[in-house]
């Protein structure tokens, strides 16, 4: 077991990291940037080194002064929880060759996974269904028109190496396709430095499933479910919910089985997502694999009762998995909602000091956070807060839950997505599970109107 | 710093006596204010004609002579993460001591990171007033290493 890991990131997850390491009686080591000085990991960990300006790209992305602080702190392993240098295949790598452990997959099974179309040609061979699309890169418009009329309108043209929405274009028809290629190309190129494009089939309500993993190095490997995370805005996940109301026991097992199967074959170790596109007569397309623990990874907690972080290290340390398939069951219904400092209408990031601060208890609620009143939300990083998560009975009971929770949550000097989570809460749509990728861009859309109008 | 700080400062050490002097280092600033007179307290014979010429029978507060100095020293603070080494190599001298004149572009210091070691230059000219950090000891990002009285 390890003695001592440093975590390599910030926020709320940092702070998850360290909750899990001091219940396992694991040192802890934070690394902080000059804005984040009087952040909570920083006084909650056990050591604490700065590792440069607040800009991310010369703190939490540097990667020789992280590597530093791992070797003069003395540490086992490297825990480096989500965004930054979660997904870093050559991280990972630097990690191997300083024989520090990376808590997470290896950087072959990192950097496979990480290339979107490798990935879902690689997939695909090994028996998961993929929305039908150009195999690889487009490289010449007359290739783009072929593509896009053997799939048929419309379509999507996504970044190879993206992520995060950007790089993306609906396209309707050929009049718009060669236009969209060039637009998504550049924002690619300017986004991940690679302009590579790749072209697939558009599913006009689609939802958006994913699938916990978990295999060890032995071998192993389960699933934990599914998570539905259908109500994002500009592909950013804004609620997530598990079960997911399409699913019944039987589909669950059957895809389930298959994802166990995929990630066997692949020699995959560590907690994964296989994100999955779902269309109206639930078929499952596969769309990428997430490498790294996940923002929404609670709601599967919530509903499993399993500690995903614990058990990452746990499996990380070379332990074999914690649980076997027959013994995950599913209780309940869960959901998270993303607290963000930004504007809920404009989306607009809302940094500044937290002047007020109130978060909900109560039966079945479990905040995860690193902000508190007076604490100052900084401009350099993502603008999530905190996540509100609840547990009920049924999906019912957890969205009144969810809403009494987002009611009584005082949170008072930036602007942040709370009247938005109500609004989609009462939704009546929503509430009978009616959502796709897309919901919340209808339901906005008259007021964003509304708005610019005025 | 500002003046009126600064003029605060001042008085709070004139109307105490039992001050007998003060230095404050705060954002790259040190201040030093000292008594110019002797010791107070002493009864040293050479100190009475000071302490009589203080006019101690008036009913009003008088200061005394307060000799205020300030400096602007300049520090010079890690851009990595590592461990600090004051020589090349532990048998050699250490590259600059409390007291040398350094050049801008002198090295100071050597910062091992990652099996590295990175030469670490003085931004400014002038003289070492204080060497931070001990021979060996890890450093974090912006760590003061040296405080330089610029030239």
């Amino acid at each position: 077991m390890f003695r001592k890991i440093l975590v390599a990131n910030r926020g709320e997850i940092a702070l998850r990291i360290i909750y899990a390491c001091k219940e396992l009686g694991i040192k802890t080591v934070a690394v902080f940037s000059e804005a984040d000085r009087h952040a909570l990991h920083v006084r909650f960990a056990d050591e604490a080194i700065c590792i440069g300006p607040p800009k991310s790209s010369d703190s939490y992305l540097n990667i020789p002064n992280i590597i530093s602080t791992a070797e003069l702190s003395n540490v086992d392993a490297i825990h480096p929880g989500y965004g930054f240098l979660s997904e870093s295949a050559y991280f990972a790598e630097v990690c191997e060759a300083s024989r520090i452990k990376f808590i997470g997959p290896s950087s072959e099974a990192i950097r496979l996974m990480g290339d979107k179309a490798r990935a879902r040609s690689e997939m695909n061979r090994i028996g998961l269904p993929v929305l039908p699309g150009s195999a690889d890169s487009i490289h010449t418009d007359k290739e783009a028109i072929a593509t896009a009329e053997a799939i048929g309108y419309p379509v999507i043209i996504k970044a190879v190496a993206g992520g995060g929405g950007r790089g993306m274009r609906v396209v309707h028809s050929r009049n718009e396709l060669l236009s969209s290629l060039k637009t998504a190309q550049a924002e690619a190129a300017s986004a991940f430095g690679a302009p590579q494009c790749y072209i697939e089939k558009f599913i006009e309500r689609a939802r958006h499933i994913e699938f916990q993993v978990m295999a060890d190095e032995h071998g192993n490997a389960i699933h934990l479910g599914e998570r539905e995370c259908s109500i994002q805005r500009r592909h950013q996940k804004l609620i997530e919910e598990a079960p997911s109301v399409i699913m019944t026991p039987e589909l669950r097992a059957e895809v389930g089985c298959r994802v166990v199967q995929a990630i066997k074959k692949t020699g995959y170790s560590n907690v994964g997502t296989l994100e999955f596109l779902v269309d109206e007569k639930r078929q499952f397309y596969f769309m990428e694999m997430n490498t790294r623990i996940q923002v929404e990874h609670p709601v599967t907690e919530l509903v499993t009762g399993i500690d995903l972080i614990r058990d990452q290290i746990l499996i990380a340390a070379g332990d074999r998995l914690p649980h076997r398939q027959e013994d995950i069951q599913f209780r309940g219904h869960a959901l998270e909602c993303r607290i963000n400092a930004e504007d809920p209408v404009t989306h607009r990031p809302s940094p500044g000091k937290i002047t007020s601060w109130y978060s909900p208890g109560g039966p079945g609620v479990r905040v995860d956070t690193a902000a508190h009143a007076e604490y100052v939300v900084p401009p350099h990083y993502d603008s999530l807060i905190a996540k509100l998560i609840v547990h009920g009975s049924t999906r019912d009971e957890a969205i009144r839950r969810m809403d009494r929770a987002l009611e009584m949550f005082v949170l008072e000097g930036v602007k942040c997505t709370i009247p938005l989570h109500r609004q989609i809460l009462h939704n009546s749509a929503f509430r009978k599970g009616n959502i796709y990728t897309k919901f919340l861009e209808h339901l906005q859309e008259p007021r964003v109107r509304a708005v610019e109008m005025a | 710093m500002n003046l009126k700080e600064l003029k605060e400062i001042i008085d709070i050490v004139t109307s105490n006596e039992s001050i007998e002097e003060l230095e404050i280092e705060k954002s790259g600033v040190r201040l030093r204010i000292r008594r110019s007179s002797n010791h107070v307290g002493s009864v040293s014979t050479a100190s009475v004609a000071s302490i009589a010429a203080s006019p101690t029978i008036t009913s009003a507060p008088a200061p005394s002579k307060v000799l205020a100095e300030i400096e602007e020293l300049f520090y010079i603070k890690s851009p990595i993460v590592g461990t600090f080494y004051t020589a090349p190599n532990p048998d050699s001298e250490p590259f600059v001591s409390v007291g040398d004149m350094v050049e801008k572009g002198s090295v100071l210091c050597i910062i091992e990171a990652m099996k590295l070691m990175n030469e670490i230059e003085s931004e400014v000219a002038g003289e070492i007033v204080s060497v931070l950090v001990e021979n060996g000891q890890p450093v974090e990002y912006g760590e003061r290493l040296f405080a330089i009285r610029p030239r």
